[in-house]
């Protein structure tokens, strides 16, 4: 029965020491290998189902420091062929281009769709019609400064299918508490609404999960694996609600319902030299702007016409144009982001094509340029995603080097082994017996390779908490043998082998019912906090006394009888 | 007779004067937990994680002293407190706590320490937890571990049927939990999350020998008492003693500050466990088996 169950454990482990190469974490959205097909692996998919990336024009990649390498000396245009595990993938290499806005202006022609009122069968309908205009645009220079990333965001391949918990695999851990009130639906959607937003913002191994504790809050728990990157809590943390206003009218929200598309490419985003790029202010501080366009639905457009078509028409100072009345008033999260002034031609309608600006700061300019970037990829995260039903707060962070979760992970199973090892001494001493500490040890091996079956089968994480659990569920297994032991080995007086197993049993049922019924209430206090630990430790009771104890006893009598 | 029967012959005839030792422990831990209380206004120094604030975990060799002062001097009047890791002897880094919860005064203060020690991004891990959670958690965690005492009370008497050792049972688990937090409190360490947890799989084990215990004395026929509670004392102090190697050794070589404060308490609480089975519970179970006897023995009279 145990030698079955182990086998059942070893095969759902799945160890592959031998696997080489390194494997897909995550594909970033618009890159040059999104661009070739490759896919986020699926969030619930077992370690050793990644795919891994084993050969890139035929050289082969065996480590995270081979495809740095590799991937280092990139060109501009030159075509990769990325070979993995599950298909061979031309990568066509992208130009990292740098847009200068200069300050004279030139006649292009563009597209433009725009919504008119027209006569359909006697009825009057909005009908969206994409006409080519000439516009005045301000002129830009392009210049190549090097190459675009993959966008492949690699790990070193899994040689186990155990999952590793942020606290040996190094990201960040938020946990954020709903405001206000709210409706468990609420819960849900936000969740949905979480993971799209990361996925979209080019994280892909995440977890978001529902948390709670005993005082009955609900909590969020978000983990994103394998990064550490500051801008994910504020992307977490905000509720996203995008609004543009005219004076009070609600012209569009963020979400696919009134934006149809947010411009992420170099050509219409990034940081906005007409605006003068980026400037040192006053307090010795760096700010730049950005800038990018995103295209409105023919409704949200038709709203916005008819709240213009009121406004009155006033001239620029100097006489060179007109704009409109009021101003395009941004909010994000009920905070005013920008105004953007409406140009006069624009009155009553219907444009889809908007741009959108803001700006950032930072100490040095190097520094505003990339919290710029970062706040701009945020905003057009929360555009396409639209905002989430309840307002969050965080309540927890933490972050975590993956670095000290590598030592960790070692150094752990190092004093494992060593704690095993000094325990077998102390037996040893006691029975003077081989032939009860042998079968002693390898139950207790095998409990340890049930436990992390089991924590591979069910895609549990394997963190420092259960690494606690595990120690403690060795510790109460060496008692529980050790009462066995006691109660056959030593036990003259009753010659019955039934008997004396049927006592041990007695007494291992009862501490295990004891101590069982102690860690449950651990299940649920502090959001999940201590989850991990209870889980392992009833899960290492568990087995111990329902699977390992058992038939420690069997092996014992077997050995012993004669 | 030997120095071993001379023991055994103590052990066994002054049961009801050795009780003195585990009433004197809990005398002065019920004092030491309130003259903390009295102290601190909270019965326990809470870490981080039940109080709010934030912990920089820094995994880099950098003087304690200078950090301190440094910190000291760049936030005045602020009580962060900076104290090392080590394992086998061997310093691996800092850990910085303080009350700040806010993400631009955490930032501020990682900056601060990154400045001191020239460290990285990937040799420090920074935790936040809000006030409120941290409250909220350690309530929860009292009313845990209440819930968690009556139930294994219940449980223990649906396996035995008799209130006096049950609750001997239950009552020697609560002793070894106030003794062992009032012996942490004097370490003058700081409870984590980690350690909360430890008190709570202390109970598991304190229970495991007072079960073994009880089971023994009140469940066999053959032997005498006294045979019984010392064949239950030779068990009991081979697991004790197992439990304690393994702790021990991962005390010395663990680098997990999180591990490490939750072997600290098992150790703590497997020695306190010593004295409140054998001694204690030996004690409460032979006096309730001797006024069953005169019991017993005054009804047959009668």
């Amino acid at each position: 029965m145990l030698i079955l169950f182990l086998v059942f454990a070893v095969v759902s482990i799945r160890p592959e020491f031998w696997n080489e190469g390194v494997s897909v974490r995550s594909v970033i959205p618009h890159s040059a290998a999104s661009d070739a097909g490759m896919a986020n692996p699926k969030a619930n998919s077992a370690p050793l189902n990644k795919e891994t990336i084993t050969a890139i024009d035929n050289q082969p990649i065996t480590s995270l420091a081979d495809y740095y390498a590799y991937t280092a000396g990139l060109k501009a245009n030159q075509t990769v062929y990325i070979k993995t595990n599950k298909q061979i993938y031309p990568i066509v290499v992208k130009e990292l281009k740098e847009i200068t806005v200069l300050n004279e202006t030139e006649w292009k022609e563009v597209e433009e769709i725009i919504t008119t009122n027209e006569t359909v069968n006697g009825t009057v309908q909005a009908v969206n019609k994409t006409i080519k205009t000439t516009k005045e645009v301000p002129k830009t220079i392009e210049k190549v400064i090097g190459v675009e990333e993959l966008g492949i965001k690699v790990s070193e391949a899994a040689t186990t299918n155990i999952r590793k918990g942020l606290d040996l695999e190094g990201g960040t851990r938020v946990l954020l508490k709903p405001a206000g009130q709210y409706t468990l639906e609420d819960i849900d959607t936000t969740l949905e609404s979480l993971k799209q937003r990361l996925n979209t913002y080019g994280l892909g191994d995440i977890s978001v999960r529902k948390a709670s504790d005993l005082g009955g809050n609900d909590f969020i728990l978000v983990e994103v694996a394998g990064a550490t990157e500051e801008e994910v809590k504020d992307l977490i943390s905000k509720q996203g609600k995008f609004e543009a206003k005219v004076g009070e009218k609600t012209v569009f929200v963020g979400g696919q319902n009134d934006v149809s598309y947010v411009c992420r490419s170099a050509k219409c985003s990034g940081i906005d030299m007409q605006q003068g790029g980026c400037y040192q202010s006053a307090s010795s501080q760096w700010g730049c702007n950005f800038f990018f366009t995103i295209s409105l639905s023919g409704s949200a457009a038709q709203k916005q016409a008819e709240a213009t078509s009121k406004l009155e028409v006033v001239a620029k100072e100097g006489g060179q144009g007109a704009y409109l009345s009021k101003t395009l008033d941004l909010y994000l999260d009920d905070k005013l982001m920008d105004s953007l002034q409406i140009g006069a031609e624009l009155k009553g309608r219907a444009t889809t094509d908007i741009q959108i600006s803001g700006s950032s700061q930072g100490i040095t300019q190097q520094e505003a340029v990339y919290n710029t970037l970062a706040s701009m990829k945020n905003l057009q995260t929360i555009l396409l995603t639209g905002s989430l039903p309840i307002k969050l707060e965080v309540v927890k962070i933490e972050t975590l080097s993956p670095l000290l979760g590598k030592e960790m992970l070692f150094n752990a199973l190092w004093v494992g082994a060593l704690a095993l090892l000094a325990v077998a001494l102390i037996v040893y001493l006691r029975y003077r017996k081989p032939i009860v500490v042998v079968p002693m040890v390898l139950i207790l091996a095998s409990e340890v390779i049930l436990l992390l079956g089991f924590a591979a089968l069910t895609g549990w994480n394997l963190d420092l908490a259960a690494i606690a659990g595990i120690i403690i569920a060795i510790g109460t297994g060496v008692d529980h043998l050790v009462i066995i032991t006691d109660e056959t080995v030593k036990q003259q007086a009753i010659i019955d082998w039934k008997e004396k197993i049927k006592r041990a049993m007695f007494i291992i049922t009862g501490a295990y019912l004891t101590v069982l019924s102690g860690m449950l209430p651990l299940w649920f206090i502090g959001a999940g906090t201590l989850k991990g630990f209870a889980f392992t430790t009833i899960a290492g009771l568990s087995f111990g006394v329902l699977i390992a104890r058992p038939a420690y006893a069997a092996i014992i009598e077997v050995l012993l009888k004669e | 007779m030997s120095f071993k029967e001379k023991l055994l012959d103590f052990y066994d005839k002054k049961y009801k004067l050795l009780m003195i030792i585990p009433i004197i422990l809990i005398i002065f831990a019920i004092g030491q937990i309130a003259y903390q209380t009295y102290q601190t206004g909270d019965f326990v120094h809470k870490g981080v994680g039940l109080k709010g604030g934030s912990a920089i975990t820094l995994y880099k060799e950098s003087p304690v002293k200078e950090m301190q002062s440094f910190l000291d001097s760049k936030f005045p009047g602020e009580g962060i407190s900076v104290r090392e890791i080590t394992s086998a002897g061997k310093t691996l880094g800092l850990v910085i706590d303080s009350e700040r919860q806010d993400k631009d005064g955490v930032a501020q203060l990682v900056a601060a320490v990154k400045e001191q020690s020239g460290a990285n991004a990937q040799e420090y891990t920074v935790e936040i937890v809000g006030s409120s959670l941290g409250e909220s958690f350690f309530k929860q965690t009292i009313w845990a571990v209440i819930i968690a005492f009556i139930v294994m009370g219940i449980v223990v008497f649906a396996y035995f049927r008799q209130p006096i050792p049950s609750l001997a049972v239950i009552a020697a688990g609560a002793s070894d939990i106030i003794v062992t937090l009032a012996i942490f409190n004097l370490t003058g360490m700081k409870l984590g999350t980690a350690g909360v947890a430890a008190f709570l799989m202390l109970i598991g084990y304190s229970i495991d020998t007072d079960m073994l215990l009880t089971s023994r004395v009140l469940k066999r026929k053959e032997g005498t008492e006294i045979e019984k509670i010392i064949g239950a004392v030779k068990t009991g102090l081979t697991m004790t003693i197992t439990t304690i190697t393994a702790v021990i050794v991962s005390l010395i070589f663990i680098e997990s500050e999180i591990v490490k404060q939750i072997m600290l308490i098992l150790l703590i609480g497997l020695f306190v466990d010593m004295i409140m089975t054998w001694i204690q519970n030996v004690g409460i179970l032979r006096l309730y088996l001797e006024h069953q006897r005169k019991k017993a023995h005054a009804a047959i009279k009668n």
